[in-house]
């Protein structure tokens, strides 16, 4: 039951990662569909540069840099060279795709898995003082660092967003572009940073996907980056509605797995599982909204 | 001719980069697909599913719907044929071969459509809904391959082979170009009359540019909707069935390599015209049998097309496709 129950927060916290990188370019109004391709390109550049420097910190900080470039420029295609959004969202996933198992080939010499040498390790974690307490004590013990960063990083937007004009300037900018832009506010400068963040988040959650596994293995993000996506419009851009979203996508992620080690059920069969329960939420949700509105 | 060049500087530059001796492993890379009619043959083959693929995207493009699902579709028209065929082992493939790329277009519309009725009863995000039903497609036709369907004595993951009579007729032997060209070329010119010349093309291109003016002169949205859905999940559909038909003879787990998301790919450099589908799979199919062909010859490894071809995607959403959508 607790292993279950830590597994869920692990899967959760990937998805809840990138959501919430998703999440600024929901508010901004362009949403960014390329979460998918940037949370490869980290899981595998994160473990990638840690091997080359023997250190997962400059690994993790170069593999930020680069994702966080990689959908700044993403946006800068839509800006400057009026891409579709949505276009350019798709050939950041295909670019991926290609390009990780392209370099898995070349640098690390293999076929579909790479498997890496790292110096440290990416440890469970019991946080003193709090994991002491009864009850809510379990969620602070030997959790993973990136779960502890999803968390803190789910308080930091929710004030970010709702408490900063940094926030309230995106939310407006969503809200109805034209009135953004005849009270002056930087849709351009806005858009960058929104979409910068939204690199920046998905590199924690690729990073948080491969370094416990110490390997990448090609197409490994296997459709998390869309069920982030869900996460955000479910959250209803909230992020702890984001958060409470992504706890029931990565609940049903880790049941898939559970009932492939436990039962005779066919695999293939449980891996749609994820999909579809997204899909139906999804359904639910919009359903909902379209009700209210 | 940008594309081209695009295409082309990004691949001299990445085999430099990578390759031991670069100008060798650069004449591979552009001759041996022309060098003799086996690699020639096998260009053109691998254009076969991409046109069709490529077709799949145009249509939904064209009326402003995003069909991220081709992939899975595609999967499941192969499923769908593959098992009609081998059902119907015994009749006569002039009833067999037909019956079943049917059953394929419809089984692939029909995973389109569903996209398409949840986005007209619900307003659920069509982009969102056929990609997720696509990856589930992709696992549960990997489980009837490993499962009900696998030919346990092929040593492969895959289904039993088709009947040899069944198979379209081969040209340009001993390559693995097929009959199946002409079906992609038959239905690019049908899509061309249907899209370009017909009332109907008319009104999915209305929808696609302004859905609020179309409603005002009384084109039904959901409608179109779901037809163009349908069709292009249909040509996904066909698409699958063809390449079996055509080239792999029996249905293999993940045979796709990746038709579904470059059809896409091939929608936007042709800027979704059916007619410019062709040149535009050309590209395609030219840089993965290029890439695959010299890394038999040369140092090259078979990834770089994946690599060439993301990065025409991506340099070619800037260069031909302008913001048709009014907002994201």
């Amino acid at each position: 039951m607790e292993a279950l129950l830590h597994e869920t927060i692990t899967s959760s916290s990937i998805i809840l990662l990138a959501a919430l990188g998703g999440l600024f370019t929901s508010l901004s109004g362009k949403i960014n569909i390329g979460l998918e391709g940037l949370i490869l390109m980290s899981a595998f550049l994160t473990p990638y540069f840690s091997q080359v420097f023997s250190s997962l910190f400059i690994g993790l900080c170069l593999s930020m840099g680069i994702c966080t470039l990689l959908a700044a420029f993403m946006y800068f295609m839509h800006q400057k060279y009026k891409a579709d959004i949505f276009v350019v969202g798709l050939a950041m996933n295909l670019l991926a795709t290609g390009l990780t198992s392209f370099l898995s080939a070349v640098l690390m010499n293999t076929q579909g898995t790479a498997t890496f040498v790292l110096k440290q390790s990416v440890e469970a974690i019991d946080l003193p003082f709090l994991s002491d307490l009864p009850v809510i004590g379990f969620f602070f013990r030997s959790q993973n660092i990136f779960d502890y960063i999803a968390i803190i990083a789910v308080i930091c937007i929710f004030i970010l967003i709702r408490k900063t004009w940094f926030g309230l300037h995106l939310q407006a900018l969503g809200y109805n572009k034209r009135t953004a832009v005849s009270t002056g506010l930087k849709v351009a400068e806005l858009g960058y940073v929104a979409y910068a963040l939204s690199g920046l988040m998905c590199a924690l959650s690729g990073a948080a996907m491969s370094l416990p596994l110490k390997s990448f293995v090609d197409g490994m993000s296997n459709g998390r980056g869309w069920i982030a996506l869900v996460a955000v419009i479910l959250g209803r851009n909230n992020p702890i509605g984001i958060l409470l979203a992504a706890l029931l996508l990565g609940f049903a992620s880790t049941t898939a797995n559970v009932l492939q080690i436990n039962t005779q059920f066919p695999p293939k069969l449980l891996m749609t599982i994820p999909f579809l329960v997204t899909l139906i939420a999804l359904v639910i949700s919009s359903a909902k909204t379209k009700k209210t509105t | 001719m940008i594309v081209i060049l695009i295409a082309f500087v990004t691949g001299f530059v990445i085999i430099f980069l990578t390759s031991t001796a670069p100008f060798e492993s650069i004449k591979a890379f552009m001759s041996v697909p022309f060098s003799n009619t086996y690699f020639f043959g096998n260009l053109l083959a691998t254009m076969v599913p991409l046109i069709l693929t490529g077709l799949a995207a145009s249509i939904a493009f064209k009326s402003n719907e995003f069909n991220l699902g081709i992939e899975g579709q595609f999967y499941w028209g192969a499923l769908a044929g593959t098992a009609i065929l081998l059902f119907m082992k015994e009749s006569s493939p002039v009833l067999t071969v037909p019956v079943a790329l049917v059953v394929s277009a419809a089984a692939g519309g029909m995973m389109a459509s569903v996209s398409a009725l949840l986005k007209s009863k619900w307003n659920v995000s069509e982009l969102i809904s056929s990609l997720l039903i696509g990856y589930s497609l992709i696992y549960i036709t990997d489980f009837f391959l490993e499962g009900p369907m696998l030919d346990k004595n092929s040593g492969l993951i895959s289904s039993q082979a088709i009947p040899q009579n069944f198979m379209f007729a081969r040209i340009l032997p001993p390559s693995n170009l097929s009959a199946g060209l002409f079906i992609a070329l038959g239905l690019v010119l049908l899509l061309h009359l249907l899209l370009e010349k017909g009332t109907y093309g008319l009104k999915i291109a209305f929808y696609g540019e302004n859905s609020r003016f179309a409603k005002y002169i009384g084109i039904n949205g959901k409608h179109v909707v779901f037809v163009s859905m349908f069709l292009s999940g249909a040509l996904a559909g066909v698409g699958g069935i063809v390449e079996i038909l055509g080239t792999q003879g029996r249905m293999i787990r993940s045979f796709s390599a990746g038709y579904g998301w470059n059809g896409i790919a091939v929608a936007l450099i042709a800027r979704n015209h059916p007619l410019w589908v062709i040149p535009a799979a050309f590209l395609f199919a030219f840089l993965e049998s290029a890439a695959f062909a010299s890394s038999i010859f040369a140092d090259i490894t078979p990834e770089i097309s994946k690599v060439i071809q993301a990065a025409v995607f991506f340099l070619v959403t800037a260069s031909l496709w302008k913001n048709k959508r009014k907002k994201g």
